[in-house]
């Protein structure tokens, strides 16, 4: 094996971040307020391996998914992989573990995933899923609550502005068998397609031969069949036979439903889009930011997915790529700030108000103690430079501060503070002090603090909570 | 709402580009970016000057412009919401976007090109030429098909110069008309590709702004 040394200039393999302290805060904050949302609609939460066997991630289903997966062995020369979706997993544990629970199950996650694939839009090798999966319901009324539910998760991670877009795999596989194409021009065709490019798709049916004149108009008319419900009335006027009138009777139905759900002016609705035409079954959908030029969320129905692992199930769910979402909110002039404490309090004068601190904290104040023993001056420099917008100490710093200035000027006080200092230095044990020497003139202890914001400083008595709630706001 | 943002390429599809546009309705602004003195090319001919971002007359549109090859990327990472690509460009760049109108400008063709006095014989029989081109990728996968081993040498300028001084065997470039080639010694032995312009669209944009975009797309291809 090719020997390896820290090296400080790539301490990271490609692929894979940090997230620091405001990009983690904005994350868990996601996860939390879809976790509310999972709660709300009943989805219980499962959590995943993070490798598995190759053989068991690379199914033929996700063939694209499949070239992209980290592969490596273990010690009896096993294939392991990395998970490159949660999906899989997922189906996983119900063909193999939950086939003969009552039905339908909601499972969420949240979690990383790993893929071989080139950084994009603000996602890397390694990158954080959550999403949900729908299992043992099949119809409409399933496909609609998935639907709505992937609108109430854009909405709860803080996106200001979104769509989704729904299609359905059926009509353009019901058009494919009405063509009956040779398998290239097929596999050309579904390209054209997929770009909508229309001129293109016209250019492959002319060199198709004889395709019925019904057929034609429905492959033309189909790079246009985007837009709001009323592309489904369209397109329902140019089936030719009961798949493709059956996909769009699906999404007529769900778009029923998403009005009833209050999300319908959210949701557009395209027949072209034929991406994944191998994996999903029924609907597929993606959800798109302004800012961000590619999906940040995408799902549908997979219905033949369960049944390799076990007994098959009826399937919809979706994913969303949290690491996505990061980047929409900023396009959209969302800023994380950084976190920072409401309030930096020294206690080095005063250790025993650091019950103080702790009934702060009980009321839900973010407090930071001063660990060097900084004066007021330093104190404040030292919060604002970490945007820490307040700071506070016992009100007899600031006095016993005064006596100090007094004795230095009598000529006895620098000396003794020089003492002071190497006392602390040599016996930690002594009163707990750090290298401060203001309590070697002991006074007692008033309970008010001296509390500083941009305002200035004010004096504030320990236990009057309600006026510094006041002071906070 | 924010004007469309459309990625023009500079170059040779500039002025058709430009021309269409005005035909549509959404003539470039000429204020402050007419031409802009010598050494302005076809840019200045065409009234764009120097300037990287203009906005049209009717203030519905913003343009972008950049190096033809960095359009397609400007588009699929929405920092364009539309583009005018070559479609050479376009299958090079393999990048994720709609490509909703062909226009009938731009056309060429990339092809395959030697020195005139090679001898004649098959490609196939070739060991693994030595390619200089500014497509890589369309290079590499037109000599692969023939199951061929080539060596790709990327250029960025003067492709048709490597023959000539033994960089490379063979050339995969753009032709117009043929005359760069000819004037060169070189001759066309294969057709990689038909080229042309392409209108590409962002997918994001696409979905967020339809009504815009359908608008914009209907007025080009009734203009072309």
């Amino acid at each position: 094996m090719l020997a390896q040394t820290f090296s400080v200039d790539r301490p990271l393999p490609e692929g894979v971040r940090d997230l620091l302290f405001a990009d983690a805060v904005a994350i868990r904050g996601m996860a939390s307020a879809l976790r509310a949302i999972w709660r709300n609609w009943s989805y219980h939460e499962i959590i995943l391996p993070t490798f598995e066997y190759a053989a068991t991630l690379a199914t033929d289903v996700g063939a694209e998914i499949d070239a992209e997966m980290y592969r490596f062995l273990d010690r009896q020369g096993r294939t392991l992989a990395l998970r490159p979706d949660m999906t899989i997993p997922t189906a996983r544990v119900i063909g193999t573990r939950l086939y003969d629970q009552a039905m339908p199950i909601r499972a969420s996650y949240i979690g990383s995933v790993f893929r071989y694939e080139p950084p994009r839009a603000g996602r890397q090798h390694e990158f954080i899923q959550a999403g949900v999966e729908l299992i043992g319901a099949p119809g409409r009324a399933a496909d609609a609550e998935v639907v709505a539910l992937a609108v109430a998760a854009l909405h709860a991670v803080g996106l200001p502005e979104y769509r989704i877009t729904l299609g359905h795999v059926g009509f353009f596989r019901g058009l494919l068998g009405a063509l009956a194409l040779p398998e290239r021009l097929a596999g050309r065709l579904r390209l054209a397609v997929a770009r909508k490019a229309e001129a293109e798709v016209a250019d492959l049916l002319s060199s198709a031969g004889t395709v019925a004149a019904a057929a034609r108009r429905a492959l033309l008319a189909l790079p246009r069949l985007t837009g709001s419900t009323a592309v489904l009335a369209e397109a329902e006027e140019v089936c030719l036979n009961p798949g493709m009138a059956h996909a769009i009777a699906d999404l007529q139905a769900s778009a029923k439903l998403l009005d009833a759900y209050g999300v319908a002016d959210l949701v557009t609705y395209d027949l072209a889009e034929v991406r994944d035409l191998d994996y999903y079954t029924g609907i597929t959908f993606e959800g798109f930011a302004p800012g961000l030029g590619t999906s940040l969320i995408s799902g549908g129905r997979y219905d033949d997915l369960i049944g390799r692992f076990g007994p098959a199930q009826p399937a919809v769910g979706w994913a969303l790529t949290l690491d996505q979402v990061l980047v929409a909110r900023e396009m959209q002039g969302i800023v994380q700030p950084e976190p920072a404490a409401d309030i930096l309090v020294s206690v080095a004068a005063r250790p025993e108000s650091l019950a103080w601190v702790g009934e702060a904290r009980a009321r839900g104040l973010q407090v930071e103690v001063d660990p060097l023993g900084l004066e007021p001056e330093a104190l404040w420099a030292a919060a604002r430079g970490r945007g820490i917008p307040r700071v506070a100490w016992p009100d007899e710093v600031r006095g016993n501060r005064e006596q100090e200035v007094g004795n230095r000027a009598q000529g006895t006080g620098s000396r003794e503070q020089e003492i002071g200092t190497c006392g602390a230095a040599h016996d930690h044990g002594e009163q707990g002090a750090g290298p401060t020497t203001y309590s070697l003139v002991p006074t007692p202890y008033a309970g008010a603090w001296v509390v500083r914001d941009a305002n200035g400083p004010r004096v504030l008595a320990a236990g009057d909570w309600e006026e510094l709630a006041r002071w906070l706001r | 709402m924010a004007a469309l943002t459309m990625a023009l390429p500079k170059g040779r599809l500039t002025e058709d580009a430009l021309g269409c546009l005005a035909r549509a309705g959404h003539a470039i602004c000429s204020n402050g970016s007419g031409p802009s003195g010598p050494g302005g090319g076809v840019e200045a001919a065409a009234g764009v000057g120097r300037k990287l971002i203009l906005e049209s007359v009717d203030g519905q549109l913003r343009f972008v412009l950049a190096k033809p090859a960095d359009v397609p990327i400007f588009v699929e990472y929405g920092a364009a919401d539309l583009g005018i690509a070559g479609l050479d460009v376009l299958r090079e760049a393999e990048r994720d976007v709609y490509e909703p109108l062909s226009l009938p400008f731009g056309h060429c063709r990339l092809v395959v090109a030697g020195p005139a006095g090679r001898p004649e014989r098959n490609l196939r029989l070739e060991r693994s030429p030595k390619v200089a081109t500014k497509f890589p990728r369309l290079a590499e996968a037109f000599f692969r098909k023939q199951g061929l081993a080539p060596e790709i040498i990327v250029m960025s300028g003067s492709v048709e110069l490597a023959p000539l001084v033994g960089l490379a065997d063979l050339i995969v470039d753009l032709v117009q008309t043929g005359t760069t080639l000819r004037e060169n010694g070189l001759v066309e032995l294969r057709v990689v590709m038909e080229s042309h312009a392409v209108l590409i669209a962002n997918r994001a944009s696409y979905r967020l702004r339809l009504a815009e975009m359908r608008a914009l797309i209907d007025a080009l291809a009734a203009a072309v």
